[in-house]
């Protein structure tokens, strides 16, 4: 019920309606959101054929995608108060006047500047953020929700939660009810976030990774991290060769900084990357828009404790680890 | 290179292309598993689905609108995909029962090269399973209840099979069938619980749902349907009484559900040309020894007796007071509602009784509290997030079985050694976990009792039963064996030779699709079942039985290996322990049921 109030009050605002995008509204608008904004000024491309199911199965190439979509997206739910919104991005991340309309944003698909741009803006007017992104078989969602309080029942363990705990670095247990009859526990969990730009420059995976989970730790987080490093358009006028070469620079340099030992990236895993880079793939969006919505659900909610604050997805290994950056 | 091509590898990509896939079931996983498929290129797919769309379906599959309602949810999914069927991928809808062995006979579950269930009850589930294993092809297991879902890759005889594990089941029925004409426990205490205890004590939603479209989306009996409406605004009023101290709350309540609306149902003939028309209480006959009963201050043992059968007045005792402390709770203003919850006695007894009260009224078998409380604790709703979530990794754990190239039936290379099973368990420091496959279980009723493969038989030259038995003793070893067609009917054993000079055609019930058990009369080779196929040749499949492992070997050879859990059956779920989480591990069944 409260689940429900809530998703009717929030304006949510979704940037850049590509295959994370797209599986996140989808999601949103079936889950019955009060009122979503898309904002995206980007024309059709060949590429966006890979999975924005909400694209009229005609040759569009070449024109504004949102108005080819609003209509589809509408027929999911027409309780969902939609809009679209195709001003210039780069402004309107920028915009406080903009910004300022809406409870939550999440933005999909953004360079690192521009993230780190937009994330300035949210902390200013205490908007929660969620990024996501995705490339091929690999995919990542961060959040900066700022501060938050979930409460949600729990079955009894072995031994009884205890105010105070840290069930990470960034959560803390600071309420627990006892309710024996029902051998259920109602824990209150706290949240602590920072902003997007201190990812880029963390030092606490070595504190909360043992050595064996450091040694087969995925790839995809330094790969990912170094994909921010390396353009999508430089990377299009890139030899194999080069780019190769400067992956593996790259993913050095962001291992030495993260202090993840350099082994972890192999040679066979920069060649996979090297076909899955900025690449939409439906199965790994389908995945990452699922668990960016559940976790947008229940964060309005204040149900489960959300994503704190670095998700990972490999899939080669079908693994999705979440860190504490 | 297109970019999809890159993503997959060009080879595998053409694989992809070239294959056809099944999949069945079109409901919540369903719609986004083909949603999935088809943005993956798979070059041909089948759906099979035996339901229509129906209002409630709307908000969690993503393919279906308004105006399919009552529509097939097969024909309706691959039409709606054409939306963005950019890959030009081959679709084929098929309205019609999985089990249907003249609509889907062997050879064409053959054509497919992978399988995926995205089903939501057992015994499809189990039939696609023995398909699999008959055909020796992989099948992708899938299942979601509320946040948790998990995916199985099954590569038959190789890894686990859908039966290696018992299963335990939570479903949803038709709302016709709740509140009309149920059949089966379950159906009772669906009524009691989602229906009457929530109409009276829940909290209760704004009706932003149109009732009535709802039950037209479902019914076409305007009777029904009328009826049904005027129950629901007769419920509504007893609602208010809950609020007023000392009213005949208890009295008029029953008396309008057991007695008024069951009179009212029956005069709906419509409704009972198939079925057994249902009994209304008669109260006045009752009332005198009920208020014995209810006098006998020993009567509150009754609502301790957890694992005995109540009978009539005594589920009416436990009715009445249950009523009675629940009215008491929401009109003394402490608390504004009392919301379902299997560890309140007074919620949990209400449905008891009120599902036991239902199904007498119905001709079916009432349940103990115990039953009922296990029963009605597991109604989950199914939440699209989850369906999509374990959609993309049904799709993502099959791309690897592509990465070679076909090989012959039942061998699937290293493939199966670098799977896993995935299940969602959200905690601070992961959101899934994937587990390598196990190996199939020794005590397996599907997968490893009994071998498998296709008889085919010739219309035009069969053999004799007695010619039959003697080419399968010969090919596989056996001593002397009994044949069982079907379920249960003998049609030879050392004893029983009455048909051996008979053709096999001749001999009642021996058709396509039907299953033929070899046994072992020694008891030594496992036994042996045929999916019986009527064509143009004769041949048996070439198979290598294994000796039978005795029942004690079994389980000790299990305890070595370490492997299966010895559940033999039981509905225990399995504790996935995890050792480096920082929250208790929660218990949690090892394949989950779709609820729909
Ligand atoms: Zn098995």
């Amino acid at each position: 019920m409260a689940t429900q109030l809530r998703l009717r009050s929030a304006k949510i605002l979704v940037i850049n309606l590509g295959a994370v995008g797209t599986e996140v509204v989808k999601n949103l608008v079936l889950g019955g959101i009060n009122s979503l904004e898309i904002l995206d000024d980007s024309s059709v491309v060949e590429d966006d054929f890979l999975s924005q199911f909400f694209l009229p199965n005609e040759n569009v190439v070449g024109k504004l995608k949102l108005p080819l979509v609003i209509d589809r997206i509408k027929d999911l739910n027409n309780r969902v108060n939609l809009s679209i919104n195709t001003h210039n991005i780069s402004e309107s991340i920028l915009s406080e006047g903009y910004l300022s309309k809406f409870d939550l944003v999440i933005a999909t698909e953004l360079k690192k500047d521009e993230m780190i741009q937009l994330n300035k803006v949210t902390r200013k007017l205490n908007i929660p953020l969620y990024v996501s992104g995705v490339h091929g078989m690999l995919g990542y969602i961060f959040t900066d929700l700022i501060k938050h309080e979930s409460t949600s029942e729990k079955d009894l363990g072995n031994q009884p939660r205890e105010t105070g705990t840290k069930l990470s670095p960034s959560k803390t247990i600071t309420k627990v009810e006892l309710n024996l009859t029902k051998d259920k526990e109602l824990v209150t969990v706290s949240d602590e976030f920072v902003e997007l730009q201190h990812f880029f420059v963390s030092k606490n995976l070595p504190t909360q990774l043992n050595r064996r989970q450091m040694k087969r730790l995925s790839a995809a987080f330094p790969l990912i991290f170094s994909l921010f490093e390396c353009k999508k358009e430089q990377l299009e006028n890139m030899k194999t060769e080069e780019i190769v070469a400067l992956l593996r620079d790259t993913s050095n340099r962001i291992c030495d900084l993260f202090g993840i030992p350099q082994t972890v990236v192999t040679d066979l895993s920069i060649g996979a990357v090297l076909q899955q880079a900025y690449t939409e793939f439906t199965p790994s969006a389908a995945i990452l828009g699922g668990a960016l919505a559940q976790d947008v659900i229940q964060f309005l909610s204040g149900k489960e404790s959300p994503i704190n604050n670095c998700l990972i997805l490999d899939a080669f290994r079908s693994e999705i680890s979440i860190y504490v950056l | 290179m297109k970019s999809l091509e890159r993503v997959l590898g060009p080879e595998r990509y053409l694989r992809i292309r070239n294959t056809s896939v099944l999949m069945v079931g079109a409901g919540g996983i369903g719609c986004e598993l083909l949603k999935n498929l088809i943005l993956c290129g798979f070059g041909t797919i089948h759906a099979v689905d035996l339901d229509t769309i129906t209002l409630s379906n709307l908000n969690r599959q993503f393919l279906f609108r308004q105006k399919d309602i009552d529509q097939s949810k097969s024909l309706t999914v691959v039409k709606a995909v054409q939306n963005f069927n950019y890959n030009d991928c081959k679709l084929e809808g098929h309205h019609g029962n999985i089990m249907d062995t003249e609509k889907f006979p062997i050879e064409w579950w053959d054509q497919f090269s992978y399988i995926f269930n995205a089903l939501d009850n057992l015994e499809a589930r189990r039939y696609v399973n023995k398909m699999a294993l008959f055909l020796r092809k992989p099948l992708m297991e899938s299942g979601t209840t509320g946040f948790d879902g998990q995916i199985q890759p099954i590569f038959p005889y190789v890894t686990e099979c859908f039966e290696c594990q018992p299963k335990v089941t939570p479903k949803t029925y038709p709302v016709c069938t709740i509140r009309s004409t149920p059949s089966q426990p379950i159906h009772c205490i669906t009524w009691a619980k989602e229906f009457l205890y929530h109409q009276l004590f829940d909290e209760l939603e704004d009706k932003t749902q149109d009732q009535r479209r709802q039950l037209e989306s479902e019914t076409l009996d305007r009777q029904e349907i009328d009826n049904l409406l005027r129950e629901s605004n007769e419920l509504a009023e007893l609602r208010r009484m809950v609020l007023e101290p000392g009213s005949q709350f208890a009295q008029e309540l029953i008396h309008k559900i057991f007695q008024v609306d069951i009179e009212r149902l029956v005069n709906i003939e419509s409704l009972w040309r198939t079925r057994k028309v249902p009994e209304p209480l008669d109260l006045l006959e009752l009332q005198h020894e009920l208020d014995a009963l209810l006098q006998e201050p020993r009567s509150q043992t009754i609502l301790v007796k957890d694992t005995s059968t109540w009978t009539l007045l005594e589920n009416l005792y436990v009715l009445i007071r249950a009523l009675e402390s629940l009215q008491k709770r929401i009109s003394s203003g402490e608390e504004s509602c009392v919301p379902f919850d299997k560890d309140d006695e007074d919620s949990l007894n209400f449905v008891v009784a009120a599902a036991n009260l239902r199904s007498v009224v119905f001709h079916i078998d009432p349940k103990t509290k115990f039953d009922i409380k296990q029963i009605a604790g597991n109604i989950i709703p199914a939440i699209a997030t989850t369906n999509a979530i374990i959609s993309g990794f049904l799709v993502l754990a099959s791309l690897p079985f592509y990465d070679q190239e076909p090989r012959s039936r039942g061998d699937f290379g290293p493939v199966p050694q670098t799977s896993s099973t995935v299940f969602t368990s959200i905690r601070p420091n992961k959101y899934v976990t994937a587990a390598a496959l196990s190996q199939p279980s020794p005590l397996c009723p599907a997968c490893s009792l009994s071998a498998r493969g296709i008889l085919h038989v010739s219309q035009k030259d069969a053999p004799t039963l007695g010619q039959l038995v003697e080419i399968i003793k010969k090919k596989y070893g056996y001593e002397d064996i009994a044949l069982i067609l079907g379920k249960a009917k003998l049609i030879y054993d050392v004893d029983f030779d009455d048909n051996v000079d008979r053709s096999v055609l001749e001999v009642a019930g021996f058709v396509s699709g039907e299953l033929l058990q070899v046994q072992d009369d020694n008891d030594e080779l496992e036994n042996l079942e045929f999916y019986i196929s009527l064509g143009d040749k004769n041949e048996l499949p070439e198979l290598v039985l294994r000796q039978k492992v005795k029942e004690k070997e079994k389980v000790k050879e299990n305890e070595e290996n370490g492997t299966g859990e010895l559940n033999n059956g039981a509905l225990e779920p399995v504790e996935i322990i995890d050792d480096e989480v920082e929250e208790p591990p929660t218990k949690r069944q090892k394949i989950l049921d779709i609820i729909d």
